[in-house]
């Protein structure tokens, strides 16, 4: 019963935040919506049992790249706001796309849910396989990550370095360029 | 003697080779050409003489032959066989016309070394002979209607080229185009004879025709405008016609009168003697066919109407030439008479005695023409009526003419009183038997009545009485014996006596002058051909000599063959009649002749001026000329010519030939639109425009917009999914 | 639970992320619907860990696409206001250099 809440909870607020995200026509508000939405998954992570991956959601996704984001909208004016009325009535924002593109839009939603049903089908048959039998997931991962998964884990720290780097590197402030080194 | 190819071929060969030769050096080396030609033609003359005294003087049969071949060519494949032989035919005939044409011809080639020496074309002339006595030659001693067709024509060609030889006179082109179209006729007709024999007996030599009439398969019928014609009638009613072309028979005598336009030994040789006489040659060789055909009927009336047409048309000539002419055409209807009512020994003999003083005449003439010369044109002259008395200025000419025209008239103790005499008595016993020979018959008598009298009406005028044209006759050069004018005249005359030929007066054993029956050699020489003696032989190839073991040696018979007494004695009552006839006309003839011209009682002015329908007629020579150019020419081949010109260039050039212009230009249209719309619009342009279509195409979706990649790569990928996965 | 709702849940947000991507023309707003889809399938994954298998790969696999995301937005954004500095513009329309 508490999972039944607590994952309806978690999928609403999922869900409303990704269609939110889609028909927001603030970015920020935008921003804030996938933030709402990410809070969302992770609440789903929890009632899956996956309680790491929902701590590290939070931590990572959440308090880094939605901030990270919002920072760069402001670096970026997006909020910069000139209402233009587009031909239909439709209050067209400027950075939000036409008719045109919002029916592409729908006629890809409909596609890509054909083809998600049709990839899925087979596997919407899918048991469960464990019943609530909570067990700390964190050790487990740890083990895993440092036997059967080292490989990923020594490179995955090599790219977070080299994002790091790179991201450090592509964003300087060049004043001039030919007095680089 | 040996008959092998050094014996007979040189015959030939020999004045062919001095043809060839002489055209080319005889404009340089012209005296050496005409020696050239004279020897060429002597030695066969020798040759001749020798193979005659073997043939004579051994007395072979009357069936007796040598027949060499050789393959000219062979195209036969598998079961077909096309084979044409050609090869030398030698029997007694040929033995005796052999002699006759070389003779005569070489007696003729010295009297032209005479008459042409003034000439400045006096070489081409001895070039022009040499060709013809070959080919004349080569006619004889042929044993194939093909290579008789070949020599006829090559014949042809020369007496085309001798007729025009003096090709500055006026008339003189157009007559020698009108003798060589007319024998032109003939010869197509001649040609269809030879097809037709060979398609049905698979040769054409003499041998193989008399084995196939022999064997009766020359009955068989030819179908000609839905009538059913026995082969025999009709093949011999084409080679006939050959006959009449080139023997100047009616209805194609117009030639021989306007062949008068050439030099006089041509008209001597050629006109006369010689190539005329092939066509009775051939006649005779194919007399066989002709009495398979049961064409000796109409053979023997248009002999008559020929011997007789002539005889009246030379009544009034006034040319001397003419009157030779005319009385050439004459004789050779008495010849094809001959021929007609079976007379086939006497229209041989007729030959031979024809050629010997009708080229005796035509010298004389030419010696005439040549002693008179008009001093104003400088042209010699022909017409009588400007001559008389030359008796005096040229006696040996005038002995010589004398001899020949006492022979033509049929004189007796000449020579053609004998041929004639048999011919008219031939004629009359066939009238006795059937009545369809009657008027040919009576035909040859009243021709045999006027032959002296115009005969000796040429004499008369020309020789006879006082001078018409005096200042000519001054002016003419009396006569001093000369080998080459005097000579040939001479030996020829005395050839014209009757003792040569038969040994009797009448040649049919009555009157005999010489004891023996050895001296009618002439008879005994040639019979009809009894065909049955073919069957058995076959020709040797050329290179072989003759062996001589199948000789078979002549009888005189004077019964010839009748072997019932009352039959012999009916024959021997006609002919006796005929030769009494004969005489008696002729004597009377010249008695009248002698009247008129010499005597005047009777004046021919009576005649002309009572007869002068008649007399027009006959200067108009029937209107032959008229009816030939005239009418048939201009009313009849002329339109039929535009007919003809107007379907080929009218119709045929004007469709078919212009009319592919048509199709042409459409076909240039259709490429046109080709090369225009397709190529050029489609393809070179299409081309630009599809490279511009597909950029604009391309273009958009190349528009780096990265929402559209995107977009782009969903559907495909979708696309992937759903076309391998069913859709729920 | 059973996995449909789960299921479902994720295909949501993956195609709301898609119509994102595909209608947004801020360059930042296309980014928040690729972490929508990024999202989307590390639900996915950690999903069928729960139902189908319990080797906790797919929690594995999870912290990677959000250490992954993590590391590309930080790159991407970086791209991004480096874009801004040239082309004074963030409209997805003005980065067409690959127009042909």
């Amino acid at each position: 019963m508490f999972l039944v809440i607590i994952f309806s909870l978690s999928a609403f607020l999922a869900v409303a935040g990704a269609l939110s995200v889609t028909f927001s026509k603030n970015l920020i508000h935008a921003c804030v919506y996938l933030l709402f939405s990410l809070v969302g998954v992770a609440g789903l992570y929890l009632t899956l049992g996956a309680e790491f991956v929902a701590a590290t959601q939070l931590v990572v996704y959440v308090g880094g790249v939605v901030v990270l984001l919002l920072f760069a909208i402001m670096l970026t004016g997006g909020t910069n706001l000139h209402h233009v009325t587009s031909r239909f009535g439709l209050e067209s924002t400027p950075l939000m796309g036409n008719l045109r593109t919002y029916l592409m839009g729908v006629v890809t939603a409909v596609l890509l849910v054909v083809v998600l049903c049709n990839v899925l089908q087979g596997s919407m048959t899918g048991a469960l396989v464990s019943e609530n039998k909570f067990s700390s997931t964190v050790e487990q991962i740890g083990v895993k990550l440092l036997t059967d998964h080292i490989l990923a884990f020594e490179i995955s720290s090599v790219l977070l370095l080299g994002a790091l780097v790179g991201a450090a590197i592509i964003a300087r402030p060049h004043r001039s360029s030919e007095s680089e080194n | 003697m040996e008959y092998s190819l050094l014996t007979i071929l040189p015959i030939v060969l020999l004045p062919f080779f001095a043809f060839v030769l002489n055209a080319f050096i005889v404009k340089k080396f012209t005296k050496t050409a005409v020696a050239l030609s004279c020897v060429a033609i002597f030695i066969p003359f020798l040759m001749a003489l020798r193979i005659f005294a073997d043939f004579v003087f051994n007395k072979y049969s009357a069936d007796y032959y040598i027949h060499k071949t050789f393959t000219w060519f062979d195209l036969s494949a598998g079961t077909q066989i096309f084979k044409v032989q050609m090869g030398i035919y030698l029997d007694n005939m040929s033995a005796v016309m052999l002699l006759m044409v070389t003779g005569v011809a070489f007696l003729i080639h010295l009297f032209s070394t005479y008459y042409m020496h003034d000439d400045a074309r006096y070489g081409r002339f001895f070039v022009y002979l040499s060709l013809f006595t070959s080919a004349m030659l080569g006619l004889v001693l042929s044993d194939n209607l093909f290579s008789v067709f070949i020599f006829w024509e090559l014949m042809g060609f020369c007496s085309y080229s001798l007729i025009g030889f003096y090709y500055e006179k006026e008339g003189a082109g157009n007559a020698s185009i009108k003798a060589f179209m007319t024998t032109r006729v003939g010869d197509v007709f001649f040609l269809l004879g030879i097809v037709a024999l060979w398609s049905t007996v698979g040769s054409v030599s003499y041998v193989e025709i008399y084995k196939a009439i022999a064997e009766s398969s020359l009955s068989s019928p030819v179908f000609l405008f839905g009538f059913g014609i026995p082969l025999a009638t009709f093949a011999g009613f084409c080679i006939f016609m050959g006959t009449i072309g080139k023997s100047a028979q009616f209805p194609l005598q117009v030639w021989l009168p306007d062949a008068m336009f050439g030099p006089t030994p041509c008209s001597a040789l050629i006109h006369a003697a010689t190539m005329v006489a092939a066509g009775v040659y051939l006649s005779l060789r194919m007399y066989p066919l002709m009495d398979a055909g049961g064409l000796l009927e109409f053979i023997a009336y248009i002999g008559g109407i020929t011997a007789l047409g002539a005889a009246t048309i030379a009544l009034v000539q006034t040319d001397i030439k003419a009157v030779l002419a005319y009385s050439t055409i004459s004789q050779l209807g008495y010849m094809v008479l001959g021929i007609g009512v079976g007379a086939y020994n006497a229209s041989l003999m007729h030959l031979i005695t024809h050629a010997v003083f009708k080229a005796c005449l035509f010298l004389s003439a030419g010696s005439v023409i040549h002693a008179l010369h008009d001093h104003h044109t400088h042209a010699p002259v022909q017409e009588m009526p400007r001559m008389g008395g030359l008796r005096k200025k040229l006696p040996y000419t005038f002995l010589a003419m004398l001899f020949c025209t006492l022979a033509i008239s049929g004189v007796p103790l000449f020579s053609a009183f004998v041929s004639k005499d048999r011919i008219l008595g031939d004629a009359l016993l066939m009238a006795t038997h059937s009545s369809t020979y009657i008027i040919p018959a009576i035909l040859g008598l009243c021709g045999a009545f006027l032959t002296p009298f115009y005969m000796f009406r040429m004499m008369f005028l020309t020789f006879f009485g006082e001078p018409r044209d005096v200042e000519l006759n001054k002016h003419a050069h009396h006569e001093h014996f000369s080998f080459n004018r005097n000579l040939p005249l001479l030996i020829l005359s005395v050839f014209t006596l009757g003792f040569w030929y038969s040994g009797s007066l009448t040649g049919q054993g009555e009157l005999k002058v010489f004891p023996e029956s050895k001296y009618e050699w002439f008879q005994v020489l040639v019979e009809k051909p009894d065909l049955n003696k073919f069957l058995g032989r076959t020709s040797t190839p050329l290179a072989v000599p003759e062996s001589k073991e199948f000789i078979e040696h002549s009888h005189y018979d004077p019964n010839h063959g009748i072997t019932s007494e009352e039959e012999a004695h009916h024959v021997h009552l006609v002919h006796r009649v005929g030769a009494i006839a004969s005489v008696v006309i002729a004597l009377s003839a010249i008695f009248l002749a002698y009247c008129m011209y010499i005597s005047k009682k009777f004046s021919p002015a009576w005649w002309t001026s009572n007869f002068a329908r008649w007399t027009k007629a006959l200067q108009n020579r029937y209107y032959f000329d008229h009816l030939y150019i005239d009418i048939l020419i201009k009313r009849l081949l002329h339109p039929l010519n535009n007919l003809l010109a107007w379907i080929d260039m009218g119709l045929y050039d004007r469709y078919a030939v212009d009319g592919w212009e048509r199709v042409l230009a459409f076909s240039y249209s259709v490429a046109r639109w080709f090369d225009n719309i397709i190529i050029d619009s489609v393809l070179v342009d299409g081309s630009g425009i599809s490279v511009r279509f597909f950029n604009i195409v391309l273009r958009t979706i190349q528009n780096g917009k990265i929402q559209f990649y995107f977009l782009v790569l969903l559907f495909v990928l979708a696309s992937y999914v759903l076309a391998f996965k069913p859709v729920i | 639970m059973g996995i449909i709702p789960y299921i479902v849940v994720s295909c949501v947000l993956f195609v709301c992320g898609i119509i994102v991507m595909i209608a947004r023309k801020n360059i930042i707003g296309i980014l928040l619907g690729i972490e929508l889809v990024l999202n989307a399938a590390a639900l996915n994954f950690v999903t069928f860990t729960k139902f189908n298998n319990l080797n906790l790969d797919g929690h594995i696999f999870a912290l990677f696409i959000i250490l992954v995301a993590a590391a590309e937005a930080a790159v991407g954004l970086a791209i991004v206001i480096r874009f801004f500095q040239v082309r004074e513009s963030v409209h997805i329309d003005s980065a067409t250099q690959l127009q042909s």
